[in-house]
């Protein structure tokens, strides 16, 4: 979510150059980036919820349910069967190895009156604390996008809160605008 | 966490509480019956005297004439030349000794938010501790602000009339923003003593403690019990002495900080200080509480909360043989000294003047202030910090150092302008000094300064300008 910004420059370069294997995982570091797999799932539901705990902090309308973990475990086996969804995770190497320590969920969405007609929507992207800075949030999105793309996105997009100044940053640096908001009130 | 009040209230004929972890019993209850005594005779003097400080001429009046150079017409001249070089702000004028104590009354002692008009008389106490012991002009400065934005904006406005500011009793996390921010922007030394203070005094008895147990810095195991505006800053001066942060644990009231813990985003947003430290410290993960922190840790710094069970002796027991405990919370320590010896700690250290080793923010700040004033210095960087810090722990050693003598105690006075001439020479050194001398000038420069402030009290007072104390009842 918020790679600092010297070591994520350099990492950034390094991935351009190397072309990241989709099947095996490239290691970005010490951790390796494949897609998701059925037996993540309990450690993906705990970083989702984390997310979305975090996305409380920045307004009383996104707290958590109290289900929340079972909807993250729902939501999260539907991605696993649908070829739409895209579920990326990052898993550490060395001492760590095998655990998962970051997650990116994304999927394609028709746009019915715009151009590009489809959109590559990142839906959710969160990585242990320990994980960050590194440029390891970056390379999700890059490999997010790069996937994306092949199966057709014209334009890539991403969901936060609007009051997330670390993702807004994070997302400007990496040219990515607002094009639509959404505003809320209680009823 | 001695703070400047613990540090010069009388001496209480509270000494040790009998032993056993509930330990505080009649002596408690004595010193808070006594507590209660100095509470009502403070008020009484406090409306006796009507605050306690105010502003003295520095220039003899010989008659009204005389005000034509120390006022119109001759200071239009004196104004001119400030304009032409505004650092002869510091020369011709009293901002060279003036600093502000800053407050916006957010955490005052241990009352909490009581807003800056109570926080006053706190700051007025300051004010005269600073003047007693330091010889310095400190103005008391609580201000009304609605956020830490415009607490910045505030004393960012203060600047011209100020040669530095100390920042006092303002909440955590939030100090720490404001005191990055001042820093950043002034040109003026500013320090914020709850974090600056205190944290140098525990470092100078650490270093001390260190020596006593055969120990180093850079590869002691520390655990630091709290983590408030005290033990971060305290966590950051240890890192900049070379101490092992990877080994470092850290733990508050929700226990073990470590990265993976559920309220780090929370602090991302909110107490960044904190979560970097989650990040940095506790490399191998290390979860619980302060019972599973301790497991062969060699040095205990506990800067919570009053609360003599904070710290179970069984818990000292588990530390590595000849452990140093720090217990500085006021008015009662997380452990009695003698709980934690009884439990083997080899050194015991606490916030208080009525046992050995009090960690004293006293002996800090006003002779930080006197030296970085007496160089005029244009900031108050981490290294000056530690030159103060270390000089402390050397003059304690010149007495000899023992498990119950780590730090000089309030009564040495001598050791006062030696601080005050050492963060003078480092500003010097690092290039932040308007005025460069040489330590033997600067210790002279704060000798004298000292001196003739404490000379001034006296005389006030022989002299029937200040009233005696009423007597009491």
């Amino acid at each position: 979510m918020e790679p600092r910004k010297g070591t994520a420059q350099k990492d950034r370069k390094g991935s351009e150059r190397e072309a990241p294997d989709p099947g095996e995982g490239k290691v970005v570091r010490g951790v390796r980036v494949r897609p998701a797999r059925k037996d993540d799932l309990p450690a993906l539901v705990g970083l989702l919820v984390r997310l979305k705990r975090l996305n409380g902090e920045f307004d009383p309308l996104l707290a958590v349910r109290p289900d929340a973990e079972e909807q993250a475990l729902r939501v999260l086996s539907a991605d696993l069967s649908n070829p739409n969804s895209l579920l990326l995770s990052a898993e550490a190497t060395g001492a760590d190895e095998g655990k998962v320590v970051g997650v990116l969920r994304a999927t394609i969405r028709e746009r019915l009156f715009y151009v590009p007609e489809k959109e590559g929507v990142v839906l959710d992207i969160y990585l242990l604390p320990a994980h960050r800075r590194g440029g390891l949030g970056e390379y999700l999105v890059e490999e997010a996008t790069r996937i994306l793309k092949e199966r057709g996105a014209g334009v890539i997009t991403v969901e936060f809160p609007s009051l997330n100044e670390i993702a807004t940053r994070f997302y400007a640096k990496r040219g990515f605008r607002p094009i639509t908001s959404i505003h809320a009130r209680s009823v | 966490m001695g703070d400047a009040v613990s540090s010069v209230r009388p001496k209480e004929t509270v000494r040790e509480p009998p032993s056993g972890a509930d330990a505080p019993g009649d002596s408690a209850h004595r010193a808070e019956r006594e507590t209660a005594e100095l509470s009502e005779r403070a008020v009484e003097l406090a409306r006796h005297y009507g605050g306690k400080m105010e502003v003295v001429p520095r220039v003899p009046i010989r008659s009204l004439a005389d005000f034509s150079y120390w006022y119109t017409p001759g200071i239009a001249q004196v104004s001119r030349e400030i304009q032409r070089d505004p650092d002869l702000s510091f020369e011709l004028t009293g901002r060279w000794n003036t600093i502000g104590i800053v407050t916006d009354g957010s955490r005052v002692l241990g009352l909490g938010d009581v807003g800056p008009r109570a926080a006053l008389p706190v700051m007025e106490g300051k004010a005269l501790l600073f003047k007693y012991l330091g010889g310095v002009d400190a103005f008391p400065l609580p201000i009304q602000v609605a956020s830490p934005e415009e607490f910045v904006e505030t004393v960012r406005r203060l600047e011209p009339a100020l040669g530095g500011v100390n920042m006092e009793d303002t909440a955590s996390p939030k100090c720490f923003w404001i005191l990055d921010r001042l820093q950043a922007t002034l040109r003026i030394p500013v320090w914020h003593d709850d974090q600056l203070g205190t944290a140098a005094a525990t470092v100078a008895g650490l270093l001390n403690a260190l020596e006593v147990t055969g120990r180093r810095i850079d590869t002691a195991r520390i655990v630091l019990l709290g983590a408030g505006a005290a033990n971060l800053a305290t966590a950051r001066l240890l890192r900049a002495l070379g101490a092992d942060m990877g080994a470092m644990i850290m733990v508050d009231q929700k226990g073990i900080l470590q990265a993976e813990r559920e309220d780090l985003d929370e602090l991302m947003l909110h107490n960044r200080w904190k979560y970097d430290l989650a990040l940095e410290t506790n490399e191998i993960r290390r979860r619980g509480g302060l019972a599973e922190a301790l497991d062969g840790a060699d040095v205990l710094l506990a800067a919570s909360r009053p609360d003599p069970r904070a710290v179970r002796p069984e818990w000292v027991g588990r530390m590595a043989p000849n452990p140093i405990v720090f217990a500085l919370a006021n008015p009662d320590p997380e452990i009695w000294p003698q709980v934690a010896r009884e439990a083997g700690a080899a050194v015991v250290a606490t916030g208080r003047s009525d046992f050995p080793n009090q960690v004293n923010n006293s002996l800090v700040f006003p002779f930080v202030f006197r030296g970085i004033l007496d160089a005029r210095a244009t900031g108050i960087p981490d290294p000056v910090v530690l030159a103060a810090a270390r000089e402390l722990a050397r003059a304690a050693r010149v007495r000899g150092v023992t498990a119950e003598h780590i730090l000089p105690t309030m009564d040495e006075e001598s050791v006062f302008p030696e601080i005050a001439a050492a963060v003078a020479t480092q500003a010097v050194e690092l290039g932040i000094a308007r005025v460069r001398r040489s330590r033997a000038e600067f210790l002279e420069m704060a000798t004298q300064r000292m001196t003739r402030s404490r000379r001034l009290g006296q005389w006030l007072s022989q002299n029937g300008l200040l009233p005696p104390m009423p007597p009491e009842g």
